[in-house]
């Protein structure tokens, strides 16, 4: 298998006073399915930033298809072979839709990234046409963005990312804020995606989907480290790095491959029933 | 976990007083509520965009083009009865496109008045333009100042005066009506995309759309934070605090604006964005659109013609 990204003693900084990453090696390669988990503010959206060449490592090296991926080789796409390739094999889909839908109809919005590509109008418009229909979203066709539910909002920033055809799909929280139907319609994409080959990275704290979407876990830690890299059923019984991870909570556990919540207090001593 | 104060619960009958219905709405409460339902009419109009009437059916490229025209020769006419013919027929449009006439004239005439009127109102005084008298406001006599400004001794309306006043407010009534009946009847992307048919560089047309697109966004943001700021409002604030408090959060309207601004920007890169914006354009020109055109350009000419008396009608 075909190395997609290489990280090497990769770190992040914001503003020279925050640090997001810290010391953060990683390879993964073509096909594969992984999930990033971690806390809020471990990390997560800033590997998923980095990974899609939209900020860059302020230590270490980031290496995409073989290549260094740097601020100055993607400064211009116009002189940059490379950069165009890489939109073109890695598509993001965003936490925030509104971030993401910036266009004023959902077929502008899906068109875009083909047309900036440099895709023929009609191939273009035949593409869009497409997609909506796969994603059954025809009806919202001349829709502005603002009018649409959470679920829609969502099922079409998938959409405007898929009619790029990325090889590689990086997904922050994809299930934020969904309903357990559009929440359960994610996950069986994800999966018909897998089996197409596709390369899924998502990021999320979402432990509920993790084993459905993903066959590798990768956990960060609150000190911005990666504390583990692993198959995702390995994690998953790993009680003790989820706790310290601060992924669940330390009365939350499983039975066997169940998810057992219980009742307790914290009103003098502790106690619960099973 | 938590403190003795938050387990006392009050119970058994409320002992307060009866609800006072105060009627006056806070300067803060008024301006959101007035923009925001500005934008919730802008959001209902949109619907006539989708009526199956004539001017929907007509390239919004033409339909632009064509009314600029009319709105110039407009401009060039003097003549009030031609004007008002004009009007006449932008409500036979309004008509034909499914618009209600009545919606339509108080979306005209509720601006109207207030911008033209103001304006050409000092006109009609014989005290700034002299003319024929028609109604007689005051007599003075002779020798009555105005500070340095030396008065008339009788003022009143003049004809002259009138008649323009009114040819004035005709005229821009009539050029609104035009650009009302556009915005009516075209739908926003496709308004903003046909700009590019007056060679508008296609980064303002971007602009123009995401502008629009992201005002409703931050309306909502402005609209949460009213209605957070009146759940936990006990009693009302004096009028300073108010103004402070809508300082604090215009200051962080345009933060956010800018944080949001940065994002979108990456999320636009993602997808291939390198500055050089390409939109989709799938219009195509039906024989109806050139009619369209011809017709308007001839009688754009006409009326120029005849308002010179260049044509003697």
């Amino acid at each position: 298998m075909e190395t997609v990204f290489e990280l090497q003693n990769v770190s992040y900084t914001y503003l020279e006073k925050f640090q997001a990453l810290k010391d953060v090696n990683l390879t993964m390669t073509t096909g594969e399915q992984i999930v990033v988990v971690g806390a809020n503010g471990s990390g997560k959206s800033t590997l998923l930033s980095i990974l899609a060449a939209l900020i860059y490592p302020t230590a270490g090296e980031f290496h995409a298809f073989g290549n260094s991926v740097t601020e100055e080789a993607f400064n211009s796409l116009d002189d940059n072979e490379f950069g165009r390739y890489f939109r073109k094999k890695v598509g993001v889909v965003f936490q925030n839709p509104d971030i993401q839908l910036f266009c004023s109809t959902v077929f502008d919005e899906i068109a875009f990234g083909p047309l900036q590509l440099g895709m023929p109008q009609e191939e273009a418009k035949r593409r869009t046409e497409e997609i909506m229909s796969m994603m059954d979203i025809s009806g919202l066709r001349d829709r502005a963005p603002h009018t649409l539910s959470g679920g829609e909002k969502k099922k079409v920033c998938i959409a405007s990312v898929l009619s790029i055809n990325p090889d590689v799909l990086l997904l922050d929280e994809p299930t934020a804020g969904l309903d357990p139907r559009s929440q359960l319609w994610l996950v069986e994409l994800l999966q018909d995606l897998a089996k197409a080959g596709k390369t899924i990275i998502t990021a999320t704290h979402d432990l509920d989907i993790i084993e459905q979407i993903s066959t590798r876990a990768i956990v960060f830690g609150e000190d911005h480290t990666i504390k583990a890299d692993s198959d995702c059923s390995a994690v998953m019984k790993d009680l003790e790095l989820l706790v310290s991870a601060n992924l669940i909570h330390k009365h939350m556990h499983r039975h066997a491959t169940l998810m057992h919540e219980h009742l307790h207090a914290h009103d003098g001593a502790h106690h619960h029933e099973h | 976990m938590i403190p003795e104060w938050m387990k006392e619960v009050e119970t058994g009958p409320s002992e307060c007083c009866p609800s006072s219905v105060d009627k006056k709405k806070s300067f803060v409460e008024k301006s959101i509520s007035g923009i925001l339902n500005f934008f919730q009419e802008s959001m209902i109009s949109e619907g006539y965009t989708k009526r199956d009437g004539l001017l929907q059916s007509i390239d919004p490229r033409v339909k632009l083009v064509s009314f600029l025209v009319v709105i110039f020769a407009v401009s060039l006419t003097r003549d009030v009865e031609i004007i008002f013919v004009v009007y006449l027929l932008t409500l036979l449009l309004a008509y034909l496109s499914k618009i209600e006439i009545s919606f339509f004239i108080k979306r005209v005439w509720v601006f109207v008045p207030i911008f033209a009127g103001i304006i050409v109102l000092p006109i009609i005084f014989n005290v700034f333009m002299p003319g024929d008298n028609l109604v007689t406001l005051a007599t003075l006599g002779n020798g009555t100042h105005l500070g340095p400004l030396p008065l008339p001794s009788t003022i009143y309306i003049t004809k002259q005066g009138t008649i323009s006043a009114v040819t004035f407010i005709l005229r821009v009534a009539t050029c609104v009506s035009i650009a009302v009946l556009l915005v009516l009847t075209t739908k926003r992307d496709v308004f903003f995309k046909s700009l590019r048919s007056l060679r508008v560089p296609k980064v303002y047309v971007l602009t123009l759309d995401m502008c629009y697109r992201y005002v409703f966004l931050l309306m909502d943001a402005v609209r949460d934070f009213y209605t957070a700021k009146k759940s936990r409002t006990i009693k009302t604030l004096p009028m300073g605090e108010e103004q402070k408090w809508v300082a604090g959060r215009i200051g962080y309207v345009l933060l956010k604006s800018l944080d949001t601004s940065e994002r979108v920007h990456k999320a636009m890169i993602s997808r291939g964005f390198d500055g050089d914006v390409k939109l989709m354009h799938d219009y195509v020109m039906q024989k109806r659109d050139y009619a369209t055109i011809v017709a308007v350009s001839a009688f754009s000419v006409i009326l120029v013609l005849v308002s010179q008396n260049i044509i003697v009608t």
